[in-house]
């Protein structure tokens, strides 16, 4: 029987963005679908630390070693989306020295280059680090962006040939008694680029192979074809500062515990985290403890967060996963190892296979093993070329950032945008037009803002994880309408108020969490930029009732 | 030795201002001190009174009606319908010919720059031709480089609204700018100074090159609306020229954070200040205060702080108009919710996570956070008591009432400042 | 990061290891990102700045503050070159309502670019090297003041200024005075007053003792009238002018002087008062924004605004009420310097003279002046200043005053310059009403 497509990937994460750049590389007609926009899941919830492994480099030497691999990769092959920050693991004086000891150990046994530095040398490298801290471990950790990473996988994913289909929720699996051979999805507003106000319909797609990339969504999906997928979603809270108090990645140096990790990101800095397991990964209490714990327990290290600013906080759901049987009680302790389920051996399903567990930073590694796996169910020889080949806008970074053109943008302007779009930079920035800055907070101008919507329709979010536009101090406060500005006149005016409506509430979501001093006012003037200047709150255009405009003055009685 | 006055008010926007206006008027001496400049820049320059009730009916015809109605507490519901009249037209005895609206109870319907329409009692004559209450047809104009304002998105959008005409919009380049950046008052500036701008036909003046611009576009409109940035300090000779030059009638959408309509303003009321005899003190803080003896405490003086020295400045009678959580009158901290200056109680939930809902634009507690008062606007403590004999306040700074959700805010400040002001002043002439 | 980078040292240090002392980081390797944290995007402060308002060029306060810290990293070190546009008026400062440091911001920005991006060879570095140690130059000046005076105003030295360094020709050099006020107070035979319980220091700056020692000889007159003992410790430049041409090492080194002999001023019981609004905003304001010597704080929490002292420490206007001045000082057209509006001083001298019979002060308003200190004589800031300053010489026009009025010395450049007027200082006018004119003060 025909089929839609040879492989069918459920899921926009890392991994799923990963698999479908890798097989259709390898030459594999591939269809990727997404329930909601890239990112939508985990990957987009992460404290975005590209890991050394130090992390693992007591607990799990083999996590530990691959990091490392993997992190000297995706320097090569994502450049333009990593930053070589460099980590240090950080003594207290009350933190054991024992484990100091071991976590340097532990380190170089798995060939990650560390070197320790005392208190003082450690305060060099960042001011901000509390004046107790006794010393510290240097480490090659980096900063990922998450968004930009998954998006340049699914961008060349597409350059070779695969479809990509986002806000695509899968309804049901398709499946001929012990085959699974497709699914059936409901586009939220048809096939293609999402356009807000546009009426949905549902598609039913086949393949000959289902790789179920969905993490801590997995079970959802199995349990649609009975298949049952242990997966134990475990919560963390990540809290993002306004502007980066260090620059280096900052690991308390201890065992294990709560809020042991402050990430430089982009313009911010994320605190991270905490582990606690949930029933639902869709429905699970974000709670005041958590935000307070960040800033209590991580000021100990960096004490100028006891004060500054945050802007949001977000919870991400681990896909963590152990075989049946294991029995681990405490999240903590679940292994971060991936798993690959062959539903045809375990569970005499053919068709399908599943991937639970595992980490961000070896998504790459993952995907190439699980897009070997499908390769041999579908006897295909060809190989893996996802470690060399550079990612869009990743090719050639170094030319470009050495190049003086800053395309009529302020200086620092530029250089944060050149950072963001990489090789694809001059494509994006060059242009004959006014060129204006849409979001003053992170730097973004009209070119690039378009240049999202080129690829991701009216939906604003999705230009935001390509932008980071709305994600600064104000919240998108001032640039939500600005952004939305953009989309016409290729877009009509209800479906642009509906694309601002929607983004405007997710930015409310995670600011919520950030609701004191410097942020609740910020909060209060965006409220009375949006509802006293702009009546946005009670726009007649979004009430059912009309106004009767003649009753109101008309200026016409002063003349 | 302190620097005495009859009546101190602190804080130098909306209510600030027409308290110490109110003041004076009852011959006291009149001292008002400012930190940093007021939201008067950030709000769009509109007199808004009431646009909505509490419960969200609304657009509201006539807002005086609904003031009957308003919960105990309101600030409105504190000095009465009255005074909110007599404020209204000591505004405009102030404001003369610059604000337009007075002839009538009824609220008009102004375009905002998000293409929607809004309530507002009062307007500036700059905005008077645009009211989208009025049936002409409409001829938006955008400019290339700010992009706040999708002029023919706007049209769109208010059509949608249901306006009663034509409305177009159309993006055109502003002879003169340079920089994709350039600020608002840079355009302004242009044309207060009619500079002379380099065109595709030669040099010319800004307002010729706009109008002719923008004379390209024209076609049966008889009106023509821009982003508020037509001019600063000779606005309302820019707005002539270029109506005089396209031969219909030019108004502003209002705009801002920054707004020029709101520097417009604050320029005026300044103006009246200087002229009343009220002395101004800027960019200094209230720090702190001292009481004297007796049975409810009196502030006998404040201490302002010029960068380290300590200042301080005595009166009879004190107002209290440093605003809300954006003018920073209100502050907030993860535990708790303060007044920084006299520590006046400002009741909040003790959880902060009820101090939020979770639709952006649902009933947010954090909008209503200030201070209760009494019908003299007098601060009340937790127990209902007087926080302080000669201390009143008004403004943003007063909880109760949500401003946004309401339309309100302005009207408000001046309903407030104008009784705080005046019962401040005829004490301390007492 | 290569492999050869990467740290391979074995080195453990033990847990008993010497730690030096955290020494404070140079101004220009100041870390200001958390400062953007009070940001919430407002933009009062662009529409306060004077520049942004006539040269598009400048992309205001809010860009070249909170907005480029945060999009720093710390290894970036290309400041947008347009921040050698601020004129450091300071007007953003004061204008916002989230108390944004940004003045500082703009200071170090600035140390930063001159630091990292501007050659040390270019002309424009040297001129604004010049420009910035105005101190160092004027005593030249002042050894041969009538030859000096004579050479600078010859067309042909403004010519070659213009064309060699980048100095505007449209401006007359200011004159210097042939005795300095420290020559005069050398002569004098220093303080008249002993008062071990009434002390100040009195902080001159460089004009005042070069170009305009009436001014200073005014602020001693008034000072001992009420009693005090003045002292005039040794001082250099207060470092404004090197602020504003990011001179950060040279404003270091004068700061330095400064702060220890104010601070062992302080230490013999005196306060500090200075006659120049920009020397008290750099004492007050930026020495401890930007530096940390000990007693930087001390000097800056007892620097005061000289007539504010008075005002605060002796009833300053009931001692004028009932006097009055001749006609010469009868009508004023007042300006207020933007760096006496960031203390809080727009509105002292209007109020303080309205007590002198017989004088009127017509407040012109809130606008800069825009000659900013060294920024109007730049070549290629001139005609930005002028069109600054055009609303302030158009409101001084109309007030139709007798004299002008101000408390900066490079304002009352400005606003002779572009008016005509003659300038005066407000201590001039005090001393003429408590002491008598200044002539028969010199008979003393």
């Amino acid at each position: 029987m025909a089929r839609d497509t040879e492989v069918l990937v459920l899921g926009g994460g890392s991994t799923g963005c990963g698999i479908a750049r890798d097989l259709a590389m390898r030459g594999l007609e591939v269809t990727l679908v997404e329930r909601g926009t890239l990112t939508d899941g985990t990957t987009g919830r992460m404290h975005g630390l590209l890991h050394s492994g130090g992390r693992y480099a007591v607990s799990d030497q083999a996590s530990a070693t691959e990091c490392i691999q993997e992190n000297e990769i995706l320097r090569e092959i994502a450049g333009h989306c990593v930053e070589e920050t460099g980590g240090l693991f950080v003594q207290r004086p009350e933190d054991p020295d024992d484990y100091f000891r071991e976590k340097l150990e532990g380190c170089r046994e798995c060939g990650i280059p560390a070197r320790v530095l005392s208190g003082s040398e450690a305060r060099e490298v960042e001011p901000y680090l509390a004046d107790d801290v006794k010393r510290a471990i240097e480490v090659p950790d980096g900063a990922v962006d998450p968004f930009r990473l998954c998006v340049a996988n699914a961008i060349d994913a597409e350059t070779h040939g695969a479809r990509i289909e986002t806000r695509a929720e899968v309804v049901d699996l398709l499946r001929d008694d012990d085959d699974i051979y497709g699914v059936e999805v409901r586009h939220e507003s048809g096939p293609g680029k999402h356009t807000h106000a546009t009426a949905g319909t549902t598609e039913k797609i086949t393949a000959e192979y289902v790789v179920n990339a969905t993490g801590a969504w997995a079970g959802q999906i199995g349990a649609m074809a009975n298949l049952e997928i242990a997966v134990r979603p475990s919560k963390g809270v990540m809290t993002i500062m306004n502007v980066r108090q260090v620059d280096t990645v900052i690991n308390r140096c201890r065992p294990k515990g709560d809020a042991d990790i402050v990430v430089p990101h982009e313009t911010t800095a994320i605190l991270g985290t905490t582990d606690e397991e949930v029933a639902d990964p869709d429905d699970y209490p974000e709670e005041q403890w958590e935000v307070d714990a960040m800033i209590d327990t991580l000021s100990d290290l960096v004490p100028i967060l006891a004060e500054a600013r945050t802007i949001r906080s977000f919870w991400g759901v681990r896909p963590l996963y152990e075989p049946p049987g294991t029995g681990t009680q405490d999240p903590t302790d679940i292994t971060r190892d991936f798993f690959l389920l062959d539903h045809a051996e375990r569970d005499g399903v053919s068709g399908m296979a599943s991937i639970v567990g595992g980490k961000f930073t070896t998504y790459r590694m993952m995907a190439e093993q699980i897009s070997d796996h499908v390769c041999e169910k579908l006897g295909v020889t060809a190989t893996c070329a996802t470690a060399d080949e550079p990612l869009p806008g990743s090719e050639n970074v170094e030319i470009l950032e050495a190049g003086m053109d800053d395309f009529g943008l302020r200086s620092p302007v530029a250089r944060r945008s050149k950072q963001r779009l990489g090789s694809r930079a001059r494509d994006v920035l060059e242009t004959d037009e006014p060129n204006p800055v849409i979001c003053q907070c992170e730097g973004v101008t009209r070119a690039e803002i378009r240049d999202g919507i080129s690829q991701s329709g009216t939906d604003l979010n999705a230009v935001r994880i390509r932008t980071r536009a709305s994600m600064g101090n104000c919240q998108g406060g001032f640039c939500c309408q600005t952004m939305a500005n953009e989309l016409h006149p290729t877009y009509d005016e209800e479906t642009i108020r509906e694309a601002l409506d929607e983004l405007f509430q997710e930015r409310w979501k995670g600011e919520r969490h950030a609701l004191w001093g410097e942020q609740l006012s910020q909060a209060m003037l965006n409220y009375a930029l949006h509802a006293t200047t702009m009546n946005r709150d009670r726009d007649p255009a979004s009430e059912s009732s009309t106004v009767d405009f003649a009753a109101f003055d008309d200026g016409r009685g002063a003349q | 030795m302190a620097i005495e006055d009859d009546v101190l008010v602190v804080g130098g926007g909306l209510a600030g201002t027409i308290a110490a206006l109110a003041a004076a008027d009852e011959s006291a001496r009149v001292r008002l001190v400012s930190y940093k400049q007021s939201t008067l820049r950030h709000a769009s320059g509109l007199v808004d009174v009431l646009g909505y009730t509490p419960a969200g009916d609304g657009p509201l015809v006539d807002p005086f009606d609904a003031l009957a109605d308003l919960p105990e507490g309101h600030p409105y519901e504190r000095v009465g319908n009255e005074a909110v009249r007599e404020a209204l037209s000591f505004f405009d005895g102030i404001a003369g010919d610059a604000y337009e609206g007075g002839h009538t109870d009824a609220n008009a319907l102004v375009p905002t720059h998000g293409g929607t329409v809004k309530p507002t009692a009062r307007y500036p004559g700059s905005t008077a031709a645009g009211l989208a209450s009025d049936d002409r047809d409409t001829l938006l104009v955008g400019f290339e480089t700010l992009p706040d304002f999708e002029a023919p998105l706007a049209a769109a959008h208010l059509e949608a609204a249901g306006a009663p005409f034509v409305a177009r919009g159309v993006t055109v380049q502003f002879p003169g700018i340079v920089r994709d950046d350039a600020k608002v008052t840079r355009y302004a500036h242009l044309l207060d100074h009619d500079e002379v701008v380099a065109t595709a036909t030669g040099e010319t003046t800004a307002r010729a090159a706009l109008a002719e611009t923008v004379r390209a576009h024209l076609e049966d409109e008889t009106r023509v609306g821009f982003p508020a940035i037509l001019g600063d300090d000779r606005a309302d000779a820019v707005r002539a020229d270029l109506a005089d030059r396209l031969g219909v009638d030019v108004f502003e959408v209002p705009m801002g954070p920054p707004s020029l309509p709101g520097m417009r303003l604050e320029e005026l009321l300044y103006a009246a200040l200087e002229d009343a005899g009220v002395r101004v003190t800027t960019g200094v803080p209230v720090v702190d205060y001292e009481t004297d003896d007796g049975g409810i405490e009196r502030i006998d003086h404040v201490v302002v702080d010029r960068n380290g020295t300590e200042i301080p400045h005595r009166a009879d009678q004190y107002v209290l108009a440093t605003g809300g959580l954006v003018g920073k009158g209100v502050r907030s901290e993860r535990e708790r919710v303060f007044e920084p200056i006299f520590d006046c109680h400002v009741p909040h939930p003790a959880d902060r996570y009820d101090w939020f809902v979770d639709d952006v634009f649902g009933d947010q507690p954090y909008a209503r956070f200030g201070l209760p008062v009494d019908r003299e606007l007098r601060p009340l403590d937790a127990d209902d008591d007087l926080e302080f004999e000669n201390l009143r306040a008004a403004g943003a700074v007063l909880g109760g009432y949500d401003f946004a959700a309401e339309k309100s805010g302005s009207g408000v400040s001046l309903a407030t400042g104008y009784v705080a002001g005046q019962r401040a002043g005829t004490e301390a002439g007492r | 990061m290569s492999d050869a980078e990467r740290p391979t040292d074995d080195h453990v240090p033990g847990d008993d290891e010497f730690e030096p002392v955290q020494v404070f980081p140079e101004a220009e390797e100041m870390d200001l990102r958390p400062g953007a944290d009070n940001c919430y995007k407002c933009s009062t402060c662009d529409t306060n700045c004077p520049v942004a308002e006539v040269d598009d060029e400048f992309p205001g306060p809010k860009f070249q503050g909170p907005e480029q810290w945060r999009l720093k990293r710390q290894d970036d070190h290309d400041i947008d070159d347009s921040v050698m546009k601020c004129s450091n008026c300071m007007r953003c400062d004061s204008a916002c309502p989230s108390e944004v440091p940004l003045s500082q911001m703009h200071n170090t920005a600035r140390g930063e670019y001159v630091e990292e991006n501007m050659s040390k060879l270019s002309r424009e570095y040297w001129r604004n090297r010049m420009l910035a140690n105005y101190r160092r130059l004027a005593p030249l000046g002042s050894m041969f003041p009538r030859t000096t005076n004579v050479v600078m105003g010859l067309s042909a030295t403004q010519w070659l200024g213009e064309k060699l360094l980048g100095i505007t020709g449209e401006r007359e050099f200011p004159e210097f005075a042939t005795e300095t006020f420290r020559d005069w107070w050398a002569a004098r035979g220093g303080a008249q007053v002993e008062n071990a319980d009434k002390r100040i220091a009195y902080f001159h700056g460089c004009y005042a003792n070069y170009n305009t020692p009436e001014v200073a000889k005014a602020l001693v007159r008034v000072y001992e009238h009420f009693g005090y003992e003045i002292m005039v410790p040794d001082q250099h430049c207060s470092g404004t002018p090197m602020f504003a041409n990011g001179m950060l090492e040279d404003a270091r080194r004068s700061a330095e002087t400064n702060v220890r002999e104010l601070a062992a001023a302080i230490a013999d019981g005196a306060d500090v008062v200075a006659s120049c609004s920009s020397c008290s905003m750099s004492l007050r304001q930026e020495y401890p924004e930007l530096f940390d010597f000990e007693g930087t704080e001390e000097v800056a929490a007892n620097t005061w605004d000289a007539v504010e002292y008075l005002r605060v420490h002796e009833d300053l206007e009931g001692e004028l009420e009932g006097t009055s001045v001749g006609d010469e000082f009868d009508d004023f057209a007042y300006h207020a310097p933007c760096h006496a509006r960031n203390q809080g001083l727009d509105g002292q001298t209007v109020e303080v003279l309205d007590a002198i019979d017989g004088i009127t002060a017509h407040d012109v308003g809130d606008s800069c002046s825009g000659i900013s200190g060294t920024y109007g004589w730049k070549e290629e800031n001139y005609e930005t200043s002028m069109k600054i300053g055009a609303e302030m010489f158009e409101h001084m026009e109309d007030a139709d005053a007798k004299a002008g009025l101000t408390e900066c010395p490079t304002c009352s450049m400005q606003m002779e310059h572009g008016t005509g007027y003659e300038i005066t200082h407000t201590l001039e006018v005090l001393e003429a009403a408590l002491v008598g004119s200044t002539t028969e003060a010199d008979a003393q």
